[in-house]
């Protein structure tokens, strides 16, 4: 996802079509830049980091122009460096476009156009695309046509913007598969992404659909079909509601959304080339000793990881709160896994830092492209999640969790703890765990708010689990009190009759993971610990699997998760509980996308 | 753009209330939900509104005519034989000048404008757009599976497995293509979002507020609690009399005209229409709605209940977790018991059928025009069907 504006007008645009990206800042922030046309020359600016960052080294909003394109970006693959930033010039730098979307085809016109001479600053599509159009430029000498001709040539999704120095006064825009709209103001025109790159400035708006495109005035605007060249009217909407919910897409939270993206999420972490996870593998196995470590929910993430290393590959990964990291004497020799949302996570940085100082290698799987962690460490896995905006993390850990569970079974397979014939099965549940999810997501939200909303009023919970549900437990329990602010606690279920049993009473809460009955082990000290908490009368409410009589018998009230694997089943509880927290806060009406208190990456110490 | 609200269906399972009106023309806290319909649509902007009525369609013509005293023009049009939603929507297709519309289930209500929000939706992505809420049981409705683009990628009708998804809220912008799907579905309107799903698309607008589909009797209650935990402020009518020493707490509202002696406790949320008489010392408690024209006579206690108006209710009675219809007449001492010795979940029975309500609390439906002696006691979940007479309990 990334983040396309273009502004028309007869007066300097240079701080509105800098605010405008800023607005779309949400649809990623891993670099930007801005293109502007003034006296005749196109003026470029752009670098790596977030908007304001890459503003306080370029000045982008004291660009001057009256006609310019912008974009924001969040790399899906090419690195984050300044060169692979948008916009992109043509070689003979009259043209510049910004761009969102894939060209399919780029590879073979850029090995043709190399053969030719053209030289690239970039190993993108996108600067593949602006060069054609210099192309045909040089043979029609017509903008609209070369703009034309140049799109008959590519393949793939893309919506793009286009200015051009032959052409004060126009913006060139197409749209196919990725979004674009046009704003409509007095005297001057807009296009973006989405409503929000002209929100702040005009309230009337076109949505373009697939195939059409547009030459885009100060004050006229023609859209016509790509395929026939033929003329398409268009309704203007007019929009009347405030900038923060129209980013949404029609959730109230960007929590829900998340929630509900984590199928794609999956399906993201599914495609990650298995080089890259059998090379983080590997390293695993060339390590004298290795730690696993993240701070907050990527700790409990790591905590899981740590279940995952054991069962599967028959190994033992101490998981490290990065905060605490110094009470490891690290060494040439060792290796440190670190895992990040934001990759800027500053306790986590230091720790990386700490570990390298040492001698020890470094790895680390993070969200956000080109941040310092994935710069930093000797390998990265991008999991690719896209933006997220809620503050507290849940499809970006769910990611990462899944992504972890991939390299252990990749461990397990190496070191022949597993027989190829598991490891393939294991495969094949990973698979089908997107489709899993989506369903459970549909078919589970009334369950889980009939629950949170019978007991929203809770002010203590113990959130336990046995095995690998006991991270599960840890990072479902931080969900809670981060957006709920209720007090939950997070353990082992066997820690009960060691000490907290002395809590238990009506009024106390306790959320149960019961794990699958075919999990004899665990199931069983799960139920005996229900039966404690059952006896004396405190209150029991159990994520849990159909067919489960005996577990459910024991609970008040009780979410039935379809079967599956024992593999997938902590992810698919983690799920559950993550809407429980989001359900419960909506209930107690909290903050839940800014919880009080919280900043999303923390980047102080 | 104009609005379609469709009013004509009769539904049995809303017995002892459905039989003398249509579902909308239901009051909750003082209102019917028609006209709570009418004003978050008049609100939205949207004036021109075609009605489908039928069963008992007088009552809302002679309340709403021609739509003038709510600000809003109402087009009637009846729906002869009801044949389902798709039927009474294609009635309409001639009011509706080939643009887009919005659909309304009148029997839906909630307690913020959801116009607002499936408008937003609508204008944002330029779609034909579905509301969809999470109510407790999916099992009546139509449940949707969402993308992460809150696209509806499935729809399942009234599903038998164990599941609890979004549903359908009963609101909808559609384009005008849908009188031809309609025709090519012979009417079948879960055929036609089916289709739309597979094709062109349809987008959730998803609404997480209060939201209420009128079934059985005791969403009544269910309803008129949404609306008044929805008020903030207490509203007395200046002519409104409260003599002596009369305690209220939290947001009362009192209609024109109504008296309230002395000594009676009024607490908040709860709601007294006009004229109404209220005797000394009684207690109305929270969600508690007392229709026009009603009286309640020295030392009642009122507790989360509707009366519909019109309705005495005699001295030194209590009248909890229950629904009153029009012009009902108790005597003195009428107790409506509205929980078993042990909290069990309470059957209703109706039409010598018996519904598991899952409630543990609740108490009498008394359909319209019914009266009752002195000294009655109500078990919990009883109906009373319309136009009964029940003499006095007299022991002697």
């Amino acid at each position: 996802m990334c983040g396309i504006s273009g502004i028309v007008h007869s007066e300097n645009i240079g701080r509105n079509l800098f605010n405008s990206i800023r607005n779309l800042e949400y649809r990623g922030y891993d670099s930007c830049g801005m293109a502007l046309l003034r006296q005749g020359a196109l003026d470029l600016r752009k670098n790596v980091g977030g908007i304001d960052e890459v503003n306080s080294l370029e000045k982008l909003d004291q660009m001057q122009g009256s006609i310019g394109i912008a974009h924001t970006r969040w790399a899906t693959h090419g690195g984050v460096t300044q060169e692979n930033a948008h916009p992109h010039l043509s070689q003979n730098k009259q043209f510049v476009i910004v761009h969102n979307g894939i060209i399919s085809n780029y590879q073979e016109l850029r090995e043709r156009m190399l053969s030719q001479g053209v030289v690239f600053e970039s190993l993108t599509d996108t600067e593949v695309f602006v060069n054609l159009l210099e192309e045909s430029y040089s043979n029609s000498k017509d903008i609209e046509q070369a703009f034309l001709a140049a799109l008959e040539k590519i393949e793939g999704s893309f919506s793009i913007v286009m200015l051009s120095a032959h052409d004060p006064e126009h913006l060139y825009c197409v749209k196919k598969e990725s979004p674009l709209l046009l704003g409509l103001g007095e005297g001057c025109n807009y296009v973006g992404s989405d409503l929000n790159a002209f929100l702040e400035y005009t309230r009337k708006a076109v949505v373009l659909d697939d195939g059409e495109y547009v030459v885009l005035g100060r004050n006229d605007y023609k859209i016509r079909k790509l395929k026939t060249r033929e003329h398409v009217e268009k309704n203007v909407l007019h929009i009347d509601w405030d900038v923060e919910t129209s980013k949404k897409g029609g959730y109230s939270h960007y929590m829900l959304k998340e929630i509900f993206d984590e199928p794609q999420t999956i399906r993201q972490a599914l495609k990650i080339p298995h080089e890259q996870i059998s090379g983080l593998a590997l390293m695993f196995t060339e390590a004298t000793r290795a730690y696993l470590m993240g701070v907050g929910t990527t700790y409990y993430v790591a905590n899981i990881s740590q279940y995952f290393f054991s069962t599967l590959a028959n190994r033992y990964y101490p998981a490290l709160s990065s905060d605490e990291f110094s009470v490891v004497s690290v060494e040439s020799g060792d290796m440190v896994l670190a895992l990040s949302q934001s990759g800027e996570t500053y306790d986590t940085k230091s720790s990386l830092e700490y570990a390298k100082l040492h001698g020890a290698q470094t790895a680390a799987v993070v969200n956000v492209m080109g941040s310092a962690i994935s710069m930093m460490v000797d390998q990265v896995i991008m999991q690719g999640s896209g933006p997220e905006i809620c503050v507290v993390s849940t499809k970006a850990a769910l990611a990462q969790t899944f992504i972890m569970l991939r390299v252990a079974l990749e461990l397990g397979r190496m070191r022949k703890h597993i027989s190829q014939d598991v490891y393939q099965k294991h495969q094949r549940e990973l698979e089908i765990f997107p489709q899993m999810v989506d369903q459970i997501l549909n078919e589970q939200s009334g369950f889980v708010r009939n629950i949170a909303r019978t007991t929203s009023h809770v002010e203590h919970w113990l959130f336990l689990g046995c095995g690998v549900y006991y991270p599960v437990a840890m990072e479902s329990a931080l969900k809670m009190k981060e957006i709920t602010y209720q007090h939950a606690e997070g353990m082992p279920a066997g820690f009960l009759k060691h000490g907290t049993l002395s809590m238990v009473e009506p009024a106390l809460h306790s959320l149960f993971f019961v794990p699958l009955p075919e999990q004899k082990d665990l199931h069983d000290r799960t139920l005996i610990a229900m039966e404690q908490v059952k006896a004396r009368g405190g209150t029991v409410i159990g994520i849990m699997f159909q067919g489960d009589e005996r577990a459910q018998s024991l609970t008040d009230q009780a979410v039935l998760l379809p079967q599956m694997s024992a593999l997938c089943a902590p992810m698919a509880q983690m799920i559950m509980a993550q809407m429980f927290a989001y359900y419960a806060a909506l209930d107690l009406g909290r903050n839940i996308d800014k919880p009080r208190n919280l900043a999303k990456s923390v980047t102080v110490g | 753009m104009k609005a379609v609200i469709l009013a004509a269906n009769r539904s049995n399972r809303l017995s002892p209330f459905i039989e003398t009106r249509c579902k909308p023309m239901i009051r909750i806290a003082g209102q019917y939900i028609l006209e709570n319909t009418i004003c978050f649509l008049k609100e939205a902007g949207i004036n021109d509104i075609v009605l489908v009525v039928n069963h008992q369609q007088d009552l809302v013509r002679r309340y709403f005519g021609s739509g003038k005293i709510l600000g809003v023009n109402l087009e009637y049009v009846v729906q002869d034989e009801l044949q389902g939603i798709g039927q009474a929507l294609s009635l309409c297709q001639s009011s509706l000048e080939k643009k887009p519309f919005l659909l309304v289930y009148g029997d839906v209500m909630t307690d913020y404008n959801p116009f607002l929000s499936i408008l937003q939706t609508y204008s944002e992505m330029d779609k034909e757009v579905a509301l969809i809420a999470l109510p407790e049981s999916s099992k009546e409705f139509g449940n949707v599976y969402l993308d992460h683009e809150m696209k509806i990628s499935r729809l399942v009708e009234k599903p038998k497995a164990n599941q609890a998804n979004y549903v359908f809220a009963g609101m909808f912008v559609l384009f005008p293509k849908i009188f031809s799907l309609l025709e090519e579905h012979q009417n079948d309107i879960s055929q036609c979002y089916g289709q739309m799903i597979e094709t062109s698309g349809l987008q959730a607008s998803l609404w997480e507020k209060g939201w209420i589909d009128m079934i059985h009797p005791w969403h009544i209650l269910e309803a008129n609690r949404m609306l008044m935990s929805s008020w903030e402020t207490a509203e007395i009518d200046s002519t409104a009399r409260l003599l002596g020493q009369v305690h209220l707490e939290g947001s009362v509202r009192i209609g024109p005209n109504v008296t309230v002696e002395s000594g009676t406790i009024l607490k908040g949320p709860c709601y007294i229409g006009s004229n109404s008489y209220v005797g000394n010392n009684s207690l109305i408690r929270n969600y508690s709605a007392i229709g026009p024209d009603s009286i309640v006579g020295y030392g009642s206690e009122l507790k989360n209940c509707v009366l519909f108006g019109n309705n005495d209710v005699g001295r030194l009675s209590f009248v909890g977790d229950s629904v009153l219809g029009e012009n009902v007449k108790s005597g003195s001492g009428l107790t409506t018991v509205n929980h078993t010795v042990d909290y069990s979940r309470i059957t209703c029975k109706s039409n010598s059928d018996s519904i598991e309500t899952g409630l543990t609390k609740l108490g009498a439906f008394i359909g319209d025009n019914v009266s009752i002696g002195a000294r009655h006691t109500l078990g919990p979940g009883t109906i009373v069907e319309s136009g009964k007479i029940v003499t006095d309990n007299i022991t002697l």
